[in-house]
């Protein structure tokens, strides 16, 4: 039976940041996971906070946290330490964010013709944090047949000043915008070209290096660079060659370019997740993808090992602490049962969450937020899980990402800060037993520990 | 069976329906190897579980039965090489690469298949014909006249990596008693393991097999070798099922009783021991007690060496071996869900350091690189490998799947060296006094 220090469930962004923080912590690390998560879909930002009314993500943070219910309560004041130590992880792998959590809130354009507020953008996007002039022009610009990205209709509804929000001043919005759609070397007649296929284009630099020169060319045409301005892309600039790619972009280019994320698969998503198991392995954690979790065991409140499923005898991994990020609703973290429950399927953990009847409500876009979205796992100042009457219920188990009760991710936009941060805490709250060397380890409570430890000692 | 039982099992069946879990995320689509590198090839969402909308719908009521569609919306579902990446990454358990595997013989079903895929499906024929006339197929086979005709007139392409024949067959090196493993001479299931030698072993490279029973031996197992046939993966990657079946019933018929009676069944070809664990039941639909046994029963050699390590019953007295081993972990170990035991067993080697290549498919897929029609896309897949290989400069390189070996040493003129075969020369290297250099012990494979 392999033995690890910490296995972590879930390789999500809360996941992947616990795993890569204990892995400095010197523990030993296996990340598994049923499928690829959310990063795979998600626009490759940090969203930290950003509830109506808070121009920052700091001031965000600070209006949450202040509910006693909500993550922030506990993460809010570890939140910079995390997300610096996060960003310099990404960093080294040649990802890099632009914008903090004391930088005003911007109305970023969509790829639907709307906006969205964010303040820490991945470099490719990060043009798009700068506060428009009233002479700049935005020149929204695509490749003709793409189904994803159609220039025209962004154009058109960004026209719109009510996209651009009430809230935000009327002039921090371009003062004219464009659409040019251009033909791109080898995409005519392609059918079910994805944002994926374009990226894996503008890896090859020679394709590259004459598709930008067209749309350079386009632009100068339309006369739209005079006056100066930006170009908004799909989020498409390269996967592997990332980097150069953008590079390139910005100097070929006759506006300031950024990249709008497009529909799944997203690829500034796949570029995220992609350093984050860099950084992983990097530090010698272990990842497994497709080995779905059927259960935990766990004696006299502590969990003693994970076991999945395989393709015959189940897989069974001994280990010292679990931390939980497998999500929400959305990401089968949790299971809504027809009997009007809300399960967690891995511990069967005290679910918070609203009565069945209250599960929907009369708005569907109500400002406050979904009631189910709060629903979740709660837990003490270490994330480990609580039953109803505030009591530990597994010592060594650390919760974290949108598992954790009392959020409303979507409409407070805090959920890639509740990830970093709480994949941070599960790290000092797991890694402090795991990080000494095996022999010296404190003598274990249960007996079955104590085969579990010696047979580690003699592997590897 | 009927082309409307197999239309209707591609549809109804656990596989078929698990369409219906399907997001429409894209995140197989990021993971296929073959949509990374081809337009040929859309993406496994796409033949998969999508035109699996289609197929669910020509097939229900009202039309019914009566009005099967016998062909996939999308004949570029002929394209997926199986590898099964996308149903590994899926976060909503689709059998992504099990549909399309059945879309692909439901398409093929009715029709006379074609003779090069029959060809590829009988790795046995081929073998037996290949070892009896070994210096002539051999140099045939590598002759590029000779290979230029086969691609001409087969449509098996004429760089592709195809392997060399033994002289010998496994079987006929280890002797007729061996074989035949009379009962009342064999050891209880507590002191040997029954050997599932596959082709590989059998007609191209019985030194694995050896290395295995030395490994083996050394941990106090005897090997019996019961009678045995092609394990059918090559047939049902070829869309040929009912021949597959065949095969299974004749392994099934011959393994059973020593799965029963408490034998482990171990092999060397990972595909191979996939195929007895869990294609027998997902692909051929066999669900009987005798699958259920010889799938309970069978491992991977590594995982079961892994396994008696954990019971703290290996021998690790392993020599030094001191060398840079880049390992490629094949597609088809996935499969099992055990991890990577092979380099678990490579950390117990002193000296021996073991690099997890990381990269998802060497691109031949079993043989769907072999063919004309998908050799560049076979070889564009694993490209990255190559290059990988090709900068850690080693003198080998390790993989624990036959056809993934031949595919890399093909593209980087590396050698590549089943773990066991690694195992059993640190064994040696312990035996042997200490004059250990990496260059000598490069030579000491066992069985050559």
């Amino acid at each position: 039976m392999p033995q690890a220090d910490v296995v972590v469930v879930g390789a999500g962004l809360a996941g992947m940041t616990a795993a890569i923080a204990l892995a400095d912590a010197g523990a030993r690390v296996e990340v598994v996971a049923r499928g690829h998560a959310a990063t795979h879909w998600t626009a490759g930002g940090i969203d930290v906070a950003a509830p109506r009314g808070s121009e920052t993500s700091a001031k965000g943070v600070k209006r949450l946290a202040r509910q006693d219910r909500h993550p922030y309560a506990i993460l809010g004041e570890g939140l910079p330490a995390a997300l610096t130590g996060l960003r310099s992880v990404l960093a080294t792998e040649g990802l890099d964010f632009h914008g903090d959590l004391a930088d005003p809130l911007c109305a970023i354009p969509t790829a639907i013709g709307g906006t969205r507020r964010a303040a820490i953008l991945p470099t490719a996007q990060a043009n798009a944090l700068v506060q428009w002039q009233s002479s700049e022009r935005l020149v929204v610009c695509g490749p003709a047949g793409f189904k994803d990205f159609w220039p025209d209709a962004i154009a058109a509804s960004l026209r719109r000043p009510a996209v651009w929000g009430s809230e935000a001043d009327p002039d921090a919005s371009p003062s004219r915008i464009d659409a040019i759609v251009v033909e791109l070397p080898g995409l005519a007649g392609r059918h079910n070209l994805s944002g994926l296929d374009l990226a894996r284009f503008f890896d090859d630099p020679r394709w590259r290096a004459d598709a930008l020169e067209r749309i350079a060319r386009a632009v100068d045409r339309s006369g739209a660079q005079r006056g100066g301005g930006r170009i908004a892309l799909p989020a498409a600039l390269g996967l592997a060659d990332h980097a150069a790619a953008f590079d390139e972009a910005s100097r070929i280019l006759p506006l300031a370019p950024f990249e709008m994320p497009l529909v799944s698969p997203s690829v500034p998503g796949l570029r995220l997740y992609a350093a984050l198991r860099a950084a992983l392995r990097r530090r010698g954690g272990r990842i497994a993808i497709g080995e779905p979790v059927e259960g935990i065991a766990f004696e006299k409140r502590r969990v003693t090992s994970v076991t999945m499923a395989a393709a015959v005898r189940d897989r069974v991994i001994r280990t010292e602490g679990v931390v939980l990020a497998t999500g929400g609703i959305a990401g089968g973290g949790l299971i809504g049962r027809s009997d009007g429950r809300l399960v967690e399927p891995l511990l069967d953990l005290p679910v918070e969450a609203p009565p069945a009847e209250n599960w929907l409500a009369a708005d569907p876009f109500d400002p406050a937020g979904h009631p189910l979205e709060a629903a979740g796992i709660r837990t003490d100042s270490s994330l480990r899980p609580l039953d109803a009457k505030g009591k530990v219920v597994l010592e060594n188990v650390a919760i974290v990402g949108s598992l954790l009760a009392g959020q409303h991710y979507l409409v407070e936009r805090c959920g890639d800060g509740v990830a970093i941060a709480s994949g941070h805490l599960a790290a000092t709250t797991l890694a402090p037993k795991a990080s000494v060397s095996v022999e010296s380890r404190r003598a274990p409570a249960a007996a079955k520990d104590t085969v579990g430890r010696q047979r580690a000692g003699t592997r590897r | 069976m009927t082309i409307q039982e197999i239309v209707h099992e591609a549809t109804f069946g656990e596989v078929g329906l698990s369409a219906d879990e399907c997001l429409k995320c894209n995140v197989c689509t990021t993971a296929c190897p073959v949509a990374r590198v081809t337009d040929l090839f859309p993406g496994p969402k796409y033949v998969g579980p999508q035109a699996q909308r289609f197929r669910l719908a020509t097939t229900l009521p009202p039309q019914g039965a009566s009005t099967p569609h016998l062909t996939s919306p999308d004949a570029t579902v002929d394209y997926c090489s199986g590898c099964g990446w996308c149903t590994t990454v899926c976060p909503a358990d689709v059998k992504i690469a099990e549909m399309n595997n059945r879309a692909r013989a439901s398409m093929k079903a009715g029709h006379r298949p074609r003779f090069r895929d029959w060809l590829l499906g009988q790795t046995d024929l081929v073998g037996r014909l290949g070892v009896l006339t070994a210096p002539l197929a051999n140099w045939s086979l590598h002759n590029r006249l000779f290979r230029w005709l086969i691609e001409l007139v087969v449509g098996i392409h004429r760089l592709a990596p195809l392997p060399m024949f033994a002289r010998r067959t496994l079987r006929s090196r280890l002797g007729a008693d061996r074989r035949r493993g009379a009962a009342d001479v064999e050891p209880p299931p507590e002191r040997a393991v029954v050997l599932f030698h596959g082709c590989a072993a059998n007609y191209y490279e019985p030194h694995v097999a050896l290395a295995a029973i030395e490994v083996l031996r050394r941990n106090g197992y005897e090997t019996i070798v019961p009678e045995q046939v092609c394990c059918g993966l090559p047939r049902i990657s070829n869309g040929l099922y009912e021949s597959a079946r065949g095969r299974a019933r004749t392994n099934l018929g011959s393994l059973a009783d020593y799965a029963r009676r408490g034998y482990r069944i171990v092999g060397t070809s990972t595909s191979c021991t996939h195929t007895l664990k869990a294609e027998y039941r997902e692909m051929l639909d066999l669900d009987d007690d005798d699958t259920r046994a010889v799938s309970g029963a069978t491992w991977d050699i590594c995982e079961f060496l892994l396994d008696l390590h954990d019971q703290g019953r290996l021998d690790t007295g392993f020599g030094r071996i001191d060398a840079t081993l880049p390992y490629h972990a094949p597609c088809q170990l996935r499969g099992h869900g055990i991890g990577l035991p092979a380099l678990d067993l490579f950390a117990l080697v002193p000296g021996l350091d073991a690099i997890d290549l990381d990269h998802d498919c060497c691109g031949v897929a079993g043989t769907y690189g072999l063919k004309k029609e998908k050799y560049d896309i076979a070889m564009a897949v694993g490209e990255p490998l190559f290059r990988k290989i090709r900068e850690a400069d080693a003198p080998r390189a390790a993989c624990d799947s036959e056809t993934c070996r031949w595919q890399i040493e093909l593209a980087t003129s590396t050698p590549v060296k089943h773990p066991i075969e690694i195992l059993a020369e640190a064994y040696a290297a312990a035996d042997r006094p200490a004059v250990a250099s990496s260059g000598a012990l490069a030579e000491a494979t066992p069985g050559r």
